[in-house]
């Protein structure tokens, strides 16, 4: 990585920055402050009026969603941004205003409807309260006559006009009314009381004091034709919102253009937030950023191309960016890296490795030629069809590879869709033969379907566990070898050799000893050597950091102690082969319960459907498990040996679009 | 009852499965609630939720497969059990290691789930980091199926 400064002349801003844009070579670094002498230039007005619009664009898509879904595969999250020629971009642009606008109304529209909407629920409630009011035949409003006062309203409990008329003369037996109940439930009574008006006031503290109150919205109209007139609003809102969502929907067409449009603002809001953190003078600009070394000589001649400029070159510090460039086998494991983190100033980039045991382990998690060869299959077809993005091929990619190494597995575990090939034939001609013999077994007299010995997890169990520890073994020694090159990189030689390299040296002591366990005994003593000379060398040097006899030999002791994370992390690598046999297993069940029903229609009708649905079961399952215990080993057991990570993704200023991509030019 | 080890083979195949699809049943039941509540309020993490959702599966899975390993190794699932009583013992002795390993591994990988989705929730950056920690629960569940497998496979070996 480099750094470079770019001094051009204030006129071919426009230009230089669109080039720069296009290339996605630079990565422009911003500061808060503009350095002494230079100003920036305040382009915020115009950059909000592009994000509003992007803004705009998106409220309008997803209403076209809701009004008019977008017919899409299952498979359509994996397409690719589609592809358009650089000229169109132009006609986006012409075209740009007046989609604009249509976006406008779309929103506007689906705001009239929610407005609408909330009408409704208004005039709904309405309706409700003026239900118990459908027997009045006198507006709610009306007011006192010449001599008598008027009290319409709803009482807090359940009357007869008998038990009003009692409760009243119990209130205050002087006083004179009249009732008539308009509507009475538990708990409420509407009711209309008449008085002489000279009794007003008195009759008023009557009513008080059995809770009397007036309705909530009084109108001057009889409650039945206010009823009538909400209603017919209601049907009115309920047409107006009918033919405002007909009118969106007659938008959708538009939507691709709407697409191109939201990504053609995003450019453009883009390039004038680069151009507020420009430091300007009154007649030059100054760019400053990050560039991958190789791509220097590149955007020397395309910047002296289109603009006066001056171009530098710099040495990048440790705060630069990281752009990881690995060959086709390892780059698809670059996702799964900056997953956990970015690469930081002092770590190599691990990739390759990392995508070799990752394809590796996966392979052997899941482990079955027939899966792996269908992985291969959908894999290849999906990018050979969809022509997806490149983080989306990546993992595509990813999972091919595992596929390969799937397959490979598969072949020696002895497992096609489990034992589907010995299932099935055992099935239709009722003999009895088996996949494939184990390399326990290999005297096994019944026939076998693969003409190679197998390690079948089910019988070498114990082998194979031994297996995925010694491979647990090598991942472990190539993080710890990674650490030593860092080191070494670094020039810290007593952490290369005394803190990494002795550690490596009595992990392989004790694989000797281990192998000689089980051949010679020879190689016990030469393991036993190994590992005790190393013991004596790790607690010779590992207490260096410490002061005094006492306290370097207390801790160069201690640190023998991380023995047990070492167990512990081979032990994790058990996994392998309890995954390994999980895939087998299940696979083995599903094809026992697929061959249960005999070779009549019905049975092959019930085998075809249980194996299919058994084996995408299981597909799923097992599929998950590999992957997210592959990652486990990769970021636990052996990243944790080396890798610190913390770094930034070199993120270029580039054409940043969600829907089209702009073809280069060929 | 005890002429030979049937009753105890089966007991052992069924402690194996029941007690591990217990332990996560319980944990895939308390993450799929919490993912689905996450899922109400942002549907297009489905995906991520999926993965954290079933990691928690696996020990039903473990319990399940001893189980069929004992059901297979026993005879018993070609009608033609043949076990002593002690290998029956031993069966059944085996599949404690994954149904008790089973159970309270797959509550906590559970418990470990529900913050892990919470936490992507947050952050969706942070998916990888819970998923590697909710992984960290299982390898318990894999040492108890590891032995229970290793038991399980030497038993028709065993002498009366």
């Amino acid at each position: 990585m480099k750094t470079v400064r770019i001094i051009a002349l204030r006129q071919d801003r426009k230009r230089l920055l669109e080039h720069l844009q296009d290339s996605a070579l630079v990565q422009i670094k911003s500061s808060e402050k503009s350095r002494r002498g230079f100003t920036r230039v305040n382009v915020s007005p115009q950059m909000q009026v592009f994000e509003r619009n992007v803004d705009l664009t998106q409220q309008a898509l997803k209403i076209l969603d809701n009004a008019k879904p977008e017919k899409a595969g299952m498979l359509a999250s994996f397409k690719g941004r589609r592809e358009i020629d650089p000229d169109e971009i132009g006609v986006i642009a012409a075209n740009a205003k007046e989609v604009i606008e249509a976006c406008s109304r779309i929103v506007e529209l689906d705001k009239e409807c929610s407005d609408n909407s909330a009408e409704q629920i208004r005039i709904k409630t309405q309706l409700a309260q003026l239900e118990s009011w459908n027997r009045l035949d006198i507006p709610l409003n009306t007011g006192d006559t010449k001599s008598t006062a008027v009290f319409i309203g709803s009482l807090p409990e359940q009357y007869s006009e008998q038990r009003l008329k009692e409760a009243l003369a119990a209130e205050n037996p002087k006083l004179e009314f009249e009732t008539e109940i308009i509507y009475s439930e538990p708990n409420l009574t509407n009711a209309v009381i008449f008085a002489p008006k000279s009794q007003k006031t008195m009759a008023d503290e009557a009513l008080r004091a059995l809770g009397f109150a007036r309705p909530m919205s009084p109108t001057h109209k009889i409650p039945k034709v206010k009823a009538q007139r909400l209603r017919d609003q209601s049907q009115r809102l309920l047409r107006e919102n009918e033919q405002a969502q007909q009118e969106i929907a007659s938008f959708a067409d538009m939507r691709d253009k709407i697409k191109c449009t939201q990504d053609y603002f995003r450019f453009r809001s883009d390039k004038y937030r680069v151009i507020n953190s420009l430091d300007h003078s009154k007649h030059v600009f100054i760019i400053e950023g990050y560039i991958p070394e190789e791509d220097c000589e590149k955007l020397e001649t395309l910047c002296t191309r289109v603009a006066t400029c001056v171009v530098e070159f710099g040495e990048a510090g440790d705060n630069a960016p990281v752009k990881l460039k690995n060959n086709k086998f390892a780059e698809p494991a670059q996702g799964i890296l900056t997953m956990y983190a970015a690469p930081g100033a002092t770590d190599i980039d691990p990739s390759p490795v990392l995508a070799f045991f990752f394809y590796f382990f996966f392979g052997m998690m899941f482990s079955d030629a027939g899966y792996g060869i269908l992985m291969v299959i959908a894999t290849g077809l999906m990018i050979k069809l969809f022509k997806p993005d490149k983080k989306m091929r990546n993992n595509l990619k990813l999972f091919q590879f595992c596929g390969v190494s799937t397959t490979i597995w598969g072949l020696i575990f002895g497992s096609i869709f489990g034992d589907a090939p010995a299932a099935l034939y055992n099935m239709f001609t009722g003999s009895n033969v088996v996949m494939a013999h184990s390399i326990s077994n290999m005297s096994d007299p019944t026939p076998a379907l693969l003409p190679w010995p197998v390690i079948d997890p089910q019988k070498d169990a114990l082998t194979l566990m031994i297996i995925s520890i010694a491979f647990g073994l090598v991942h472990i020694l190539v993080g710890m070898g990674c650490k030593f090159i860092v080191c070494i990189k670094q020039k810290d030689y007593p952490g290369a050799f005394f803190d990494t390299g002795l550690w490596m040296l009595m992990l392989i002591g004790f694989a000797v000893l281990a192998a000689g366990l089980i051949t010679t005994p020879v190689l016990i003593t030469v393991g036993a050597v190994i590992a005790v000379a190393c013991a004596v060398g790790l607690v010779l040097t590992q207490g260096r950091g410490k002061k005094g006899i006492v306290g370097k030999a207390i801790g160069g002791l201690a640190s023998l102690y991380s023995i047990t994370s070492y167990i512990s992390d081979l032990l994790s690598y058990s996994r392998l082969l309890a995954l390994g046999l999980t895939t087998g297993v299940m696979a083995q069940v599903f094809n026992m319960l697929a061959t249960m029903m005999g070779t009549n229609v019905l049975g092959i009708v019930f085998m075809i459907v249980i194996f299919l649905l058994g084996h995408v079961i299981n597909i799923g399952l097992n599929a998950l498990g590999a992957y997210v215990h592959t990652m486990r080993l990769q970021y636990v057991e052996m990243f944790s040996k080396f890798y610190e990570g913390g770094g930034k993704e070199f993120e270029p200023f580039s054409l940043n679009s969600k829907y089209i991509k702009i073809q280069e030019d060929k | 009852m005890f002429d030979n080890g049937i009753f105890f083979t089966i007991l052992g195949a069924a402690i194996a499965t029941v007690l591990a699809g217990i332990g996560s049943a319980k944990g895939v039941g308390s993450a799929a609630q919490t993912s689905m509540g996450v899922l109400s309020e942002d549907s297009s993490m489905f995906g991520k939720m999926l993965v954290l959702t079933l990691l928690p599966g696996t020990q039903g899975l473990y319990g399940f497969i001893v189980g069929f390993l004992i059901l297979v190794s026993s005879g018993v699932l070609s009608g033609t059990p043949n076990v002593t009583l002690v290998q029956g013992f031993a069966y059944a002795g085996a599949s404690l290691a994954i149904g008790f390993g089973g159970l309270f591994s797959g509550i906590a990988q559970g418990k470990a789930a529900v913050s892990g989705i919470a936490m992507t929730a947050k952050d969706e950056k942070n998916f990888s980091k819970g998923m590697v920690s909710v992984t960290l629960v299982e390898i318990y569940a894999l040492l108890a199926f590891i032995v229970s497998l290793l038991v399980v496979i030497q038993v028709s070996n065993f002498a009366a």
